[in-house]
């Protein structure tokens, strides 16, 4: 806490904390926006599950665009605003697909009040690329063992010192290990 | 995606440039490598996509641990009401006074103002606590309280530091916004009503929404929509706009 410029230092440290994954962080936001957008979900023809579904890949898109810098948040209430938009966005998509046209009265929608200006800058198709996809299944579907260390390196951010620590081998193994795995993972990624 | 060649030292590269890890003569090279090589351009692109498919796959399978997180909170209420015959008879009384506090609440519609507040009011979410720097130990450890929701204990930390710096903003915030998750609104409001003379804060537009919140819930509606109005949050023009209805 600087007193001098808070600005920078409160906020760039917040990114920071996303854009590293900073677990508490993520759970915070995650576990703090869940139950609002339950809520909106749930009033508006969905079901708790979909409501879990549609939150998440709203985080996703959130993560996504602060880690491109697409979206810079000024504080953690504006990220809040933000993932609500579009969390609701996305909800509203599905409630005019195809689906739920025939079960939807277009009054029900009233009160979702879309300004359309709040909309227009907001991109979340980032998870709409095939090829991310792929990838994505393919992680999924991968041994354990190759998984936890691409998992600490890419998404924990740990460093080289530390996994090779873990998996008691030298930095050469590890970075070797590392290579094998991510051979794998593309030639899995290549079969879907 | 064609990533059938690429060596180890090839991928080690290309993930240095990504993590903006190259110095100065390196990055020069590479990125005159990539204007002139097609095939090594697309290498790149298609690594891009490999560890972000891995940093989201990662962080999406993190989200459904943190949901359980949720769905234990929900349940556990589920299971003590199952439980009430179990508790003393103090607990009973008080599970009674709310049960019937929350009944007529619903059966009267409850005060307005009340049911927007509760509506709307979340606590803030608090700052990282994962600071290597030590100067300001104390502050975060009273952060750490006040995000495990004992808010009692962060604001006697916090007022402990408050005293050798009376004016910092950061400090009066926190206090202000732990005293409101409180159900303190009249205490919350001066600290808040400090810290929102300040345009300079760097929280100035949580102040003045969670100041907007305390009179909210003190049913001070011209003062709450005086004080939203000037916040640019998302949820304060939200809360505004259903004031002004």
């Amino acid at each position: 806490m600087q007193e001098k410029n808070p600005t920078l230092s409160l906020n760039d440290s917040f990114i920071e904390a996303v854009k590293n994954n900073d677990p508490q962080v993520l759970k915070n936001l995650y576990v703090n926006n869940y139950p609002k957008i339950e809520i909106l979900v749930l009033r508006n023809s969905g079901s708790k599950d979909q409501a879990k579904d549609i939150y998440q890949d709203a985080f996703l898109a959130v993560w996504q665009n602060i880690k491109q810098d697409k979206f810079i948040p000024k504080s953690e209430s504006s990220i809040n605003g933000y993932l609500y938009t579009i969390a609701k966005n996305k909800w509203l998509d599905v409630l005019r697909s195809s689906g739920y046209k025939k079960t939807i009265v277009a009054s029900q929608l009233g009160h979702f009040e879309i300004k359309d200006e709040e909309n227009n800058d907001i991109d979340d198709d980032i998870l709409k690329d095939k090829r991310l996809e792929d990838v994505m299944l393919a992680f999924k579907n991968l041994g354990e063992a190759c998984k936890s260390l691409l998992r600490m390196f890419y998404f924990e951010k740990k460093s080289m010192k530390f996994i090779a620590e873990e998996l008691a081998l030298d930095s050469a193994s590890t970075r070797n290990k590392k290579y094998r795995c991510m051979q794998k993972l593309k030639s899995l990624a290549l079969k879907n | 995606m064609d990533l059938q060649h690429i060596t180890q030292e090839e991928l080690e590269q290309i993930e240095k440039y990504l993590n903006g890890n190259l110095d100065a003569l390196a990055l020069t090279k590479f990125e005159q490598r990539m204007q002139t090589e097609a095939e090594f351009k697309s290498k790149v692109e298609d690594i891009k996509t490999v560890l972000t498919g891995i940093e989201t796959q990662a962080l999406k399978e993190q989200l459904d641990i943190f949901h359980e997180a949720i769905e234990t909170v929900s349940t556990e209420s589920e299971e003590e009401d199952t439980k009430v015959h179990t508790l003393n008879w103090k607990r009973l009384l008080v599970a009674a006074a709310l049960i019937i506090a929350a009944g007529s609440f619903w059966f009267l519609g409850g005060n307005p103002n009340e049911r927007l507040y509760a509506n709307y009011f979340k606590p803030d979410p608090g700052l990282p606590t994962t600071m290597s720097s030590s100067d300001n130990y104390n502050f975060y450890e009273a952060m750490v309280n006040y995000k495990q929701g004992d808010y009692k204990t962060a604001i006697a930390k916090w007022e402990t530091l408050q005293k050798a710096k009376p004016n910092n903003d950061t400090l009066n915030y926190f206090i202000g916004v732990a005293y409101l998750a409180n159900k303190n609104e009249e205490i919350a409001i001066p600290f808040l009503e400090g810290v929102a003379q300040n345009s300079e804060f760097a929280l100035i537009n949580d102040a003045y929404y969670y100041l907007g919140l305390a009179y909210l819930k003190a049913d001070n509606v011209d003062k709450a929509k005086s004080s939203l109005q000037k916040s640019n949050v998302e949820n304060s023009k939200a809360l505004l706009s259903e004031l002004n209805d």
